[in-house]
């Protein structure tokens, strides 16, 4: 009731480009229950599944806005050194552990933990040494300096991944079977889909405690607000930016390994995904933790929706209508779906 | 009741420092001192350098010339969080607040340096006993409050930092008269209770009440500087502070 007369309040006091906005919302929201009545059962299994994509690109798109936040840079290597974590792990599962379809639940555990002790510590550093390197020195220069250097360090890194791993995809056998492990009314969620799940999930949960309640957390929020202000609290701001990259980049060692499970990877595969996550991060209010995973799952969603419905544009268009989504976010919602417009414009 | 006497010497030294910005020389050779005990006010037309000063103080910029003594220690290189580690805590110009978080967290962002989290809830109830306002918006977001309410929050702010030194930069600003009352009040108080404070005010006549010492600024230089008693009476402090002529 307070909610309905709410959104009231907001139609009548909105602009006539708010109305447009709403309406296209409105038109979209009515195709989605249309579908779903269709073919629940189709619709639902396609969902489970974008879902799934959307938590993957979820966990890249909180390194974009982690950083974002507090610095105010697209760094663009991120995408790229999400693909390399992808890379090394493969060679972790393949060659070191040798996780193949025969391999137990409890030695596919033993690998899958294994993998990520030694990616998300190695791109951590790996991530906070580009910050020390590339962006430290110019944290005092005009925006444009360190986001054409941002630019610059995401093409070093993919000639390092294409360097060491060449032009060719590389994947890890199905050792999570695709099978479904349930099903419900002919909606089934696949075993490799519950697995992204239970490592994403917890990340998330720690990350959301990291930020709001630890003494590091909440220097990292300071100092996204007010860099200044939080010297004068005592804060040491160059520590607290880099822990920030040393988060980032242990996020992109965990999605480097989840997206691994779904798909192939390769060199570049960290520029299309990367400007996925940040088009997710930018729809969910950049700066804004959960808007980021929530802007991923809804792209995951169309992405998915797009591709596996019928009367839809189809896959080709999928690069299109998520860059639709960006353009649409930014003229009818420019501060993204929990993004708040501060006084500061920050 | 300790038989020895508080010692009076300098917990402040200002050795000539010079700030530039870029190519602008904002301050060209300040000196200043603040003893034990003492409430210092520096005072001075707009763009004079009194923020830049307290800034140099807490290290938020680089004086490229003299020096800072803190405590008898050079503090003229350290980092800014060493420096507030060390016990200068500030309410800025402008406020500062982390406008995204509640009135009790930027509280205690305040007390982020400080070990002893002993006395925090004391502390916090002792800012809102004085700032009751701040005590019914604990939980409102503190971008999202009057100009006032900010004002009292970075006060609060600063002293939740139990400090050793005590930088005010123009805190009666956009206050009620009321309020500003209270602000020199607290002042006044906190300084009794052994903080020495260096006070920037627009409001001269009231800082050269609650304070021993002034300085005058000018373009860059102390101009002026003794008893604030004498300050007061000095012609031309009157003719361009205090708005007489
Ligand atoms: N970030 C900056 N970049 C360039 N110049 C600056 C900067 N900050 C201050 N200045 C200049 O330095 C001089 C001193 O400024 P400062 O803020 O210290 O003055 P102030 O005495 O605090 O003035 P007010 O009473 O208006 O607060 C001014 O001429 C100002 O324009
Ligand atoms: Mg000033």
């Amino acid at each position: 009731m307070a909610t309905a007369t709410a959104a009231l309040h907001r139609i009548r006091g909105s602009s006539l480009i708010d109305a447009i906005g709403l309406l296209i919302l409105g038109l979209v929201v009515i195709w989605v229950v249309v579908k779903f009545a269709q073919d629940p059962t189709r619709f639902l299994n396609v969902t489970v599944l974008g879902a799934r994509n959307g938590a993957i690109y979820g966990l890249v798109a909180l390194g974009y806005t982690l950083v974002y936040g507090i610095l105010q840079l697209i760094n663009f290597a991120h995408g790229d050194v999400f693909a390399l974590s992808g890379l090394v792990a493969s060679t972790m599962i393949i060659s070191v552990f040798g996780l193949d379809t025969t391999t137990g639940v409890l030695l596919i555990v033993i690998g899958l933990v294994g993998t990520l002790a030694v990616t998300i510590p190695l791109f951590a550093v790996v991530n906070a040494t580009i910050e020390r390197i590339a962006y430290k020195p110019l944290r005092n220069a005009p925006r444009l300096a360190p986001l054409i250097t941002a630019v610059g360090v995401s093409f070093i890194v993919q000639n390092i991944s294409l360097a060491l791993y060449g032009v060719d995809f590389e994947s890890v056998p199905n050792f999570i079977p695709r099978t479904d492990a349930v099903e419900i009314g002919g909606v089934g969620i696949g075993w490799n889909t519950i697995a992204v799940f239970l490592i994403v999930i917890p990340v998330l949960l720690v990350l959301t405690w990291f930020v709001r309640s630890t003494r590091q957390g909440k220097a990292m929020r300071a100092v996204a607000q007010d860099r200044e202000a939080s010297a004068m609290m005592g804060i040491d701001v160059n520590r607290t930016i880099s822990v920030t990259f040393v988060i980032a980049g242990g996020l992109a060692a965990v999605a480097g390994l989840v997206y691994l499970l779904q798909f192939n990877i390769r060199y570049d595969t960290g520029f299309q995904l990367g400007l996925i996550a940040f088009t997710a991060a930018v729809l969910g209010g950049i700066g804004n933790l959960t808007g980021a995973v929530l802007g991923a799952l809804m792209i995951g969603m169309v992405e998915a929706w797009n591709e596996g419905l019928d009367g839809t544009p189809g896959g080709d268009w999928t690069r299109s209508m998520i860059f639709g989504i960006l353009i649409a976010t930014l003229v009818f919602r420019p501060q993204g779906i929990l993004g708040e417009r501060t006084p500061e414009g920050a | 009741m300790t038989t020895t006497e508080q010692p009076a010497g300098p917990v402040l030294e200002i050795d000539d420092i010079h700030l530039y910005y870029g190519a602008i020389h904002a301050l060209k050779g300040v000196s200043l001192t603040v003893n034990q005990g003492e409430i210092v006010t520096l005072i001075g037309a707009n763009g004079a350098g009194k923020s830049s000063t307290l800034r140099a103080i807490n290290g938020i910029n680089r004086p490229r010339d003299g020096r800072i003594r803190f405590q008898g220690e050079d503090i003229t290189h350290r980092s800014a969080h060493r420096i507030v580690k060390g016990g200068i805590a500030q309410s800025p110009e402008g406020r500062r607040l982390f406008p995204r978080m509640s009135v009790t967290e930027n509280l205690e962002m305040g007390a982020f340096q400080r070990t002893d989290r002993a006395n925090f809830a004391e502390d916090m109830e002792r800012v809102f006993e004085l700032f009751p306002r701040l005590k019914e918006r604990r939980t409102q977001k503190a971008g999202t409050m009057s100009g006032g309410e900010q004002q009292m929050c970075a006060i609060g702010r600063a002293l939740m930092a139990r400090p050793k030194l005590l930088l005010l930069d123009e805190p009666s600003m956009g206050l009620a008269p009321i309020f500003v009352e209270r602000i020199f009040e607290t002042v006044v108080e906190v300084n009794k209770q052994g903080t020495p404070v260096l006070l920037v005010e627009q409001n001269a006549l009231m800082a050269l009440d609650v304070a021993g010492r002034g300085y005058v600024m000018e373009t860059g230089r102390i101009a002026l500087e003794g008893a604030a008693s004498e300050l007061k009476t000095n012609e031309q402090v009157r003719k361009t502070y205090l708005g007489e002529g």
